[in-house]
């Protein structure tokens, strides 16, 4: 017999399914018969490398900006000034339309306290909110995904990339799908009735030992069956007339609005754009990279606004640390630490928050850090998403004044 | 029974009869992990010997100098038209008919620890001797290995050393040397990071070769990780390397790779190999020979312990079926579940484990199973799978699943699979025992190895 979609959720919720995962239910199992539109959308957009905050949203006026950056200062007359002296990289014309029509929010000085400076070590501590010496089964979003209830059968937080899955998304009950392409998250011999079958019931079938490894692939081939299913039927969406860049993340963001505006009841995506890393040789790479960026966030939320969806939708960029003062050799940059992160979205408070860079005021020559990224995780999680965050987050933070609504 | 033992005990040599049987099913356990895996006759061949001979000649093997003079040919080849991605078809052809799979291997191990990917070196020539220098030291001397890999332009290129002056010294290779490549995170100081990488100016690229220019070399004295001087870069890397954590670092890293991705003790369990490690003068391979040929290995502690990465599943299945098939679009394809050849994600390599495992890898494991199964150019033993299973005198499909699941699952599958597969192969044609081989990979115990 072939089932319906609805009814081979069903069939999954109240059969032995979710008994068989020893505790761990996947994600899009929850069937409500109502479907409601996830009320407030979050999307995350990992910067990986470290983003050189300084050449981003640049302290134009400050005269040792230019005595540190002998090759790499951005002459004045090329940056997109904002107010108070800062100035956006010129490449970020997207983002200062933006800021121009209120959408669009910079906190200035974003890091914590003892900076790590190792990529690896320092994307972990923003993934978890957690240092190396404690244990981290999860991460920040996982641990949110937990405390909600998914609406409709859909995942509460989807991956969308050709990389692993963040650690921010990963649970210890709960497995957040990961979505390279829609066209390619498809199961192929699943055509076929009785191999679907099989394979879906072999999928759930009880595991006698409780052996982690085995339960934790058991439960994700479960998840990605079911979740394949969904997204199949989702990514429909009318096309807009909005034009896209070309872009790896423009692809990703792309595939983000069809299933907003199809609406997938998901209220967390999660994307990356890597290659902040700039060694050597960073002018080129890193207006690059940031074109991409403001280009890709600008089209995302043009077409959000045209389908009625800018308001709910929240977008969050962020990079694991900032990059050092003074420009190396290579006409590059060093692992530094402090940077800027930019919320961006309908209900945002638009404008420039937190303390600007004080380059008379070093550590080891690097930035000292104003506001804690926990407390830009702390608003996100109370003022958007609506949740308390002192379980999330491990500890209390103080929520910042970044949304209107 | 291994959970009786002490750690010390947990390394000795596995003893058949004693700790367990060394039959079919622990032979084609050593090969999987020992290699990518065998097929029937080698297991055969395998368990007329004795658990550690096998392991020596994993060790020893040569590849026939006609063999090796071949890969040099092809290698030649897939260089010439300039890009990277034909070596990296080039590699996953030699992984699948290699005589010598522990090599391979270990090749592979040390590409993910000194990860150099060719988005950034898009020189094939440059990969390519990077690639061999990793399989000419595979074995050999810790070390040599790293003094090597120092100076190879690929690494200095990714790393950026390649343009290391003395005015602002460059810190990304000073920082992954001690991070990735010998210590681990937090064995170290910033200022440690910034004095040795002092010792790495004037190391330059000129022509695809290594050069040392002295005039950008910071003559200067420096001082880190306890020593202080006007240290050559390769004193610097002696310095690095005395440091006790690099032996701790290295098994530690080999004992996931090898052996089970999520140990439990790990710092206990890890102690007396790397004493030994250090004993050694930090020759590997010893070191291997310990691991491989251990209680530990055999035990139930290991077995079916590891996720398979996507180059164990796919060349897994090949070599276990005697399979063949295209290496570039096999490469192409492995390179979309996570594990591009030459294509690392980034210096840190493949992290490995749960990390290989997400719904989109899940869905394109299974996929790429299929496509593998059901492509008109892959061959088992010339010949279409279920006319290579029967050219065995497997014919009733209870024969030929029990007959996979030897060569194929390091953990049994649930009687219902087995009844479900059984009822899909039951008709016996070629479609129908493809079907049925395409839904046991499809299966959760397939993913582990």
């Amino acid at each position: 017999m072939r089932l319906d979609r609805r009814g081979f959720l069903q069939h999954l919720a109240t059969g032995s399914a979710v008994l068989s995962f020893g505790g761990v239910v996947p994600l899009p199992l929850l069937v409500s018969a109502e479907r409601t539109v996830a009320e407030r959308i979050l999307v995350v957009i990992e910067l990986q490398g470290g983003n050189d905050g300084l050449n981003t949203v640049i302290p134009v006026t400050d005269p040792l900006y230019r005595r540190r950056r002998p090759t790499l200062a951005i002459p004045q007359s090329e940056v997109l000034s904002i107010a108070d002296g800062m100035g956006f990289h010129p490449a970020l014309r997207g983002f200062a339309d933006l800021l121009e029509a209120g959408q669009l929010a910079v906190v200035q000085q974003v890091g914590y306290p003892q900076p790590n400076r190792s990529h690896f070590e320092s994307m972990d501590i923003w993934h978890t909110c957690l240092r190396k010496d404690q244990q981290r089964p999860d991460g920040w979003l996982g641990r949110w995904t937990e405390r909600v209830q998914g609406a409709g059968g859909d995942a509460t937080a989807l991956h969308l990339g050709p990389d692993k899955l963040p650690f921010a998304l990963m649970s210890r009950s709960v497995r957040v799908p990961s979505v390279r392409s829609l066209e390619e998250f498809r199961l192929r011999g699943a055509e076929d009735e009785k191999f679907r079958e099989a394979v879906q019931s072999l999928a759930e079938t009880r595991r006698d030992e409780p052996d982690d490894l085995l339960n934790f692939v058991a439960s994700s081939t479960a998840s990605a069956l079911t979740a394949s299913e969904r997204l199949a039927t989702a990514a429909k969406a009318a096309a807009t007339d909005v034009v896209w860049p070309q872009s790896g993340l423009a692809e990703r963001l792309r595939t983000v609005s069809q299933l907003i505006r199809s609406g997938l009841q998901t209220s967390v995506y999660y994307v990356t754009l890597g290659g902040f890393d700039t060694h050597a040789q960073q002018p080129d790479a890193h207006r690059g990279l940031l074109r991409q960026l403001s280009e890709a966030v600008q089209a995302l939320l043009s077409e959000l606004r045209s389908s009625g969806d800018l308001q709910r939708t929240t977008v969050m960029a962020f990079s694991e640390f900032g990059r050092r003062v003074e420009e190396n050799a290579s006409e590059g940059t060093d692992h530094g630490t402090a940077g800027p992160m930019f919320l961006a979205g309908g209900s945002v408070r638009a404008g420039l928050h937190g303390q600007r860079p004080d380059l008379a005021d070093l550590q080891d020559g690097d930035l000292q850090f104003s506001t804690d990224f926990r407390e830009v995780y702390a608003t996100i999680l109370e003022r958007w998403l609506k949740v308390d965050s002192v379980d999330i987050l491990h500890q209390r933070f103080s929520a910042l004044d970044l949304f209107t609504a | 029974m291994a959970t009786e033992l002490t750690v010390q005990e947990l390394w000795q040599p596995f003893e058949p009869g004693v700790d367990g049987q060394w039959d079919l099913a622990a032979a084609a356990h050593l090969f999987r992990r020992a290699g990518f895996g065998a097929d029937r006759r080698q297991l055969e061949a395998a368990v007329q010997k004795t658990p550690l001979q096998v392991i020596d000649e994993l060790l020893d093997g040569q590849e026939p100098p006609e063999y090796r003079s071949e890969m040099q040919t092809l290698a030649t080849a897939a260089i010439s038209g300039g890009n990277v991605e034909p070596l990296s078809a080039w590699w996953v052809y030699r992984i699948l008919s290699t005589p010598v799979q522990l090599l391979e291997k270990t090749v592979l191990f040390w590409h993910g620890h000194f990860a150099t990917g060719a988005d950034k070196v898009t020189e094939p020539q440059l990969m390519l001797n990077q690639n061999q220098l990793l399989r000419r030291l595979a074995f050999g001397d810790f070390h040599e290995l790293v003094q090597q890999i120092a100076k190879d332009p690929a690494m200095l290129l990714y790393l950026d050393s390649a343009s290391n002056r003395k005015a602002h010294p460059n810190e990304n290779f000073a920082r992954e040397l001690m991070e990735l490549f010998c210590l681990g995170e937090g064995q170290y100081t910033e200022r440690d990071i910034r004095e040795l990488a002092r010792c790495f100016t004037g190391w330059e690229v000129r022509r695809g070769e290594y050069r040392f220019n002295r005039f950008q070399h910071d003559t200067g004295s420096r001082s880190f990780l306890g020593a202080t001087g006007v240290l050559s870069g390769e004193e610097a890397v002696q310095v690095v390397l005395r440091q006790p954590q690099t032996a701790e670092f290295i098994v530690s890293k080999l004992l996931r790779y090898f052996m089970l991705d999520e140990p439990a003790g790990q710092a206990e369990l890890l102690a007396p190999l790397a004493q030994q490690f250090r004993d050694d003068g930090l020759q590997i391979r010893p070191l291997l020979r310990t691991m491989l040929g251990s209680r530990l290995f055999f035990s139930r502690q290991c077995v079916g312990r590891k996720l398979k990465s996507p180059v164990e599943l796919a060349l897994g299945l090949l070599r276990c079926l005697e399979g063949s098939t295209n290496a570039v679009e096999l490469a192409k394809a492995m390179q979309q579940l996570g594990q591009g050849l030459l294509y690392p994600p980034s210096v840190k390599g493949w992290d490995g484990g749960r990390t290989w495992i997400n719904s989109s890898t899940l869905l394109g494991r299974s996929n790429l199973m299929r496509r593998l199964i059901t492509s008109e150019t892959t061959r088992f033993g010339r010949l279409s799978l279920r006319d290579y299973l029967s050219a065995r005198g497997l014919q009733r499909p209870e024969d030929m699943l029990s007959e996979l699941q030897l060569l194929l699952f390091a953990v049994p599958i649930p009687e219902a699979a087995s009844r479900s597969i059984i009822a899909l192969m039951k008709s016996g044609s070629d479609t129908a025992v493809a079907e049925g081989l395409h839904a046991l990979c499809t299966l959760p115990e397939f993913q582990l190895c």
